[in-house]
């Protein structure tokens, strides 16, 4: 059989394995990531359209008794969540390079900086809530739109902790190598997403 | 031979895998895009039956013009969810995937799609968000139509939000569909199969998987705000508040204008396999068959806005959009022309199979001549609305889809069963089709010409006439889908044995035996050309053991 003389051949096949027949190379899940990726983009999108269009069609923007979005502070949290885009760059580059306490420190900042960016947006929407009267349902498309967009981006920064805290314990525990290290590439491009999405987001609600 | 093709395949692996054993993972939760696909059919046509049923009150009800079969209300609901089924739970899962599935990998020479595991988690979203959909008659189904635009949707009653749930939920399956495939058509071709040697229904896949993918999504947060401003009165689209019913119609329509194409560019792609095989021709114009599938594709994210002409569009908007929907039928005709000039001069087969295909041919053009009226702004003032307007998308969806659907049913029901299926009965059900289909939407032109309504339970006593003529054609229809099922259970049992290509046909799913090995190929093929060169030997090298009993190499270590 031919078999022997392939290279590439190994295959992760058994229960938890990946696939029946191909090596899932990096490549196919790479490709597939990026598609994904690229559907949360349109989904962000159809959302931001709706937001631009609702302001367009109403008078003053923003509307009538909506008081102004504090932005000085949303401006110190961006910079938070954009420190820790820079910081998950040098975690990956660390772990190409074989550093792996320079890797795990810069994973380790990252993680902090999100949850630091989560609680600074917890603490902006109580303010709303609390201080300016501001809710989803209840003051009118601004609510409505604010809230839906943030709270997706929020929610994309909470899920993208937790996966980095787990991709963290699986390089500790071992899973990924030098050379194969998709997991790791894989919350790198999302957590740069979820930063360009923030630069969108904070643009349209807070700069025009 | 085998190395070649691992060098230039990439990931490809040449060797199998051992077929899982014990009923549930091999038919229940399988990975092989050849049970999944075929599951797809079977849950489909379940759905297609369930829609057929209530498309059949629709036309008892309208036999009468003072109607009195079934409620007022109950009527919206029965249209609202046959229109919904349709749509969602029969033609898009039927074409891509049920026949993308079993039929893309194949013409790959691929093993399965790219990812198998999210492959079988796609399809069972598909009948749970069928029974989805189906239970909101429990709680006051929608009453807004398949389209479901605000206000009215926002006053439906709880199943409403079922319909936003359900719908929310196939449509993810698609998306992910769309992700599989696009990634398996561009990175998992064998070996020397480059693009322009990629058999047309493939094109077709690719063309529309970027389309379930963008377009799906879109429709995702659409689906998702009207489900929020319905639950928890978040106000998106009620006027009182601020929002604009306008907004919805934008969202929906970005995605369901693709979406026809989603429904209408796999029927190209299969038709463009079966004519050249019964013709016993090469497909002409191969090039500009595939490249007009994709501009199709593109072009079909920039002309929603012809559903809303009469919506209050400012009119500025209004030209641009009908003069690029006019662009966009250019491409649709190429095809036509390519399919005709094809069948020109070429030693005819008429199978089951090719009639459905020149039928599709002939009503689908019938369709597409009707959705140029609509595209003019002056005469689609006075007929959108009414059922002009049914009748041009019954034209394209049933006439085109769904024809397109029989069509490649009983082109490739031999490769998935390893049987004939029995042409007496095929020839029958098409002749029923055509006339019952013919009988119950042409005259649907001229009653929308003279001003029917469509989505009315009752109407002018004068329509009524034509009306009983409808229904009575769609029973005759509804008898000719009987005799199509009733034919596929007979030959499950009795057909001939197809063996592996009874059609001589060239793409590589019919080089291999029928029903094919759980691995597809012993050996990925390399491959030389284009399918459709019916003089030439074969384009395609690494077969030879396709068809005797060799031994599928086995990885070492999994014995
Ligand atoms: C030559 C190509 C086509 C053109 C120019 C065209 C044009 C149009 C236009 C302008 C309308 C809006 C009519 C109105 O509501 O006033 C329409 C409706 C529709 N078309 Fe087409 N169409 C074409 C092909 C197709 C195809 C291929 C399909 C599906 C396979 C399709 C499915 C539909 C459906 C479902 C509707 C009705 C939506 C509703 O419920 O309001 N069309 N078409
Ligand atoms: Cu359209």
């Amino acid at each position: 059989m031919a078999v022997a003389s392939l290279p590439n051949q190994h295959v992760e096949h058994a229960e938890g394995g990946v696939d029946r027949f191909y090596e899932e190379t990096r490549d196919l899940r790479l490709t597939g990531f990026l598609f994904f990726l690229f559907s949360d983009v349109v989904l962000f999108s159809a959302f931001i359209f709706a937001y631009l269009y609702l302001r367009n069609s109403g008078q003053s923007w923003p509307p009538p008794g909506i008081a102004r979005l504090d932005v000085a502070f949303a401006a110190w949290n961006s910079v938070v969540l954009f420190g820790s885009g820079a910081t998950m760059h040098y975690a990956l580059e660390n772990w190409k390079h074989g550093n792996f306490n320079k890797y795990a420190g810069f994973l380790i900042a990252t993680i902090v900086l999100g949850i630091a960016f989560l609680g600074g947006q917890a603490y902006e929407y109580t303010h709303l809530y609390f201080v300016d009267k501001i809710s989803w349902a209840g003051s009118g498309i601004f609510g409505a739109s604010f809230f839906t967009l943030t709270g997706m981006h929020g929610f994309h920064v909470a899920v993208g902790v937790v996966y980095l805290t787990v991709l963290l314990l699986q390089s500790v525990h071992g899973v990924y190598t030098k050379e194969k290290y998709f997991g790791l590439t894989a919350g790198t491009l999302y957590w740069h997403f979820v930063d360009i999405i923030w630069v969108v987001l904070f643009s349209i609600f807070y700069l025009i | 031979m085998a190395v070649a093709a691992t060098h230039v395949g990439g990931g490809i692996a040449d060797h199998v895998h051992p077929e899982p054993q014990g009923f549930i993972r091999r038919y229940v939760f399988s990975i092989d895009h050849k049970i999944i696909g075929i599951q797809y059919l079977i849950t489909g046509f379940i759905f297609l039956v369930l829609a057929g049923l209530l498309a059949e009150v629709i036309r008892t009800q309208l036999m009468n013009a003072n109607g009195g079969f079934v409620s007022n209300n109950t009527y919206n609901e029965v249209y609202s969810i046959h229109g919904s089924a349709m749509v969602w739970l029969v033609v898009i899962p039927l074409m891509t995937g049920a026949f993308g599935n079993f039929v893309m990998p194949l013409q790959l020479g691929a093993r399965d799609v790219a990812f198998p595991w999210l492959n079988m988690i796609s399809f069972w979203m598909f009948p749970v968000a069928g029974l989805m959909l189906f239970s909101s008659f429990l709680m006051g189904a929608p009453v807004a139509g398949w389209t479901e635009y605000p206000p009215m949707s926002l006053q439906g009653e709880a199943g409403t939000s079922m319909w936003c749930a359900a719908i929310f939920l196939v449509g993810i399956s698609s998306t992910l569909t769309g992700m599989n495939f696009m990634v398996t058509i561009l990175k998992m071709r064998a070996p020397g199969m480059t693009l322009t040697r990629m058999p047309l229904f493939v094109w077709a896949q690719l063309a529309t998987a970027p389309l379930s993918m963008v377009a799906t999504t879109a429709l995702a947060g659409a689906l998702a705000a009207l489900f929020m401003e319905r639950q928890f009165g978040v106000p998106f689209f009620d006027p009182t508040k601020g929002g604009s019913p306008l907004l919805w119609q934008h969202m929906f329509w970005f995605y369901s204008h693709p979406a026809v194409y989603i429904m209408i560019l796999p029927a190209f792609g299969m038709i463009s396999e079966i004519l050249p095989t019964f013709a016993r021709k090469p497909i002409f114009g191969y090039k500009m068959i595939a490249f007009s599938s994709v501009t199709i594709a593109l072009a079909g994210f920039m002309v929603w806005a012809h559903h809303m002409f009469t919506s209050g569009l400012a009119p500025f908007m209004q030209l641009p959009f009908m003069l690029l929907t006019f662009v966009i039928a250019v491409p649709t005709g190429v095809k036509i022309f390519s399919w005709i000039t094809t069948l020109w001069g070429g030693k005819i087969h008429f199978t089951s199979a090719m009639l459905f295909a020149i039928g599709f041919v002939v009503l689908f053009a019938l369709g597409g001549i009707t959705g140029i009226f609509l595209a003019s702004v002056p005469t689609d003032l006075h007929l959108h609305g009414t059922y002009f307007v049914v009748a041009h998308f019954h034209y394209v969806l049933v006439g085109g889809s769904l024809m397109g659907i029989f069509a490649g049913f009983y082109y490739w029901f031999p490769k998935m069963s390893g049987r004939m299926m029995n042409e007496a009965l095929g020839k029958w059900h098409f002749w029923l089709f055509v006339a019952g289909f013919n009988g119950t939407f042409l005259p649907m032109h001229w009653l929308g010409f003279e001003g029917m309504p469509r989505r009315v339970a009752v109407y002018d006593p004068q329509f009524q006439f034509w009306n009983r003529v409808e229904s009575v054609s769609s029973y005759v229809m509804t008898f000719a889908i009987l005799l199509f099922f009733v034919n596929i259970l007979v030959s499950l049992r009795r057909g001939k044995k197809a063996g592996p290509n009874p059609w001589k046909a060239r793409t590589l799913e019919w080089q291999i035996p029928s029903p094919p090995h759980y691995y597809n190929f012993k050996h990925v093929p390399t491959v030389y050309g284009l399918p459709y060169d019916f003089s030439e030997p074969l384009p395609y090298r690494g077969l030879d053991d396709e068809l005797n009993d060799a031994p599928a190499p086995v990885p070492a270590g999994a014995h």
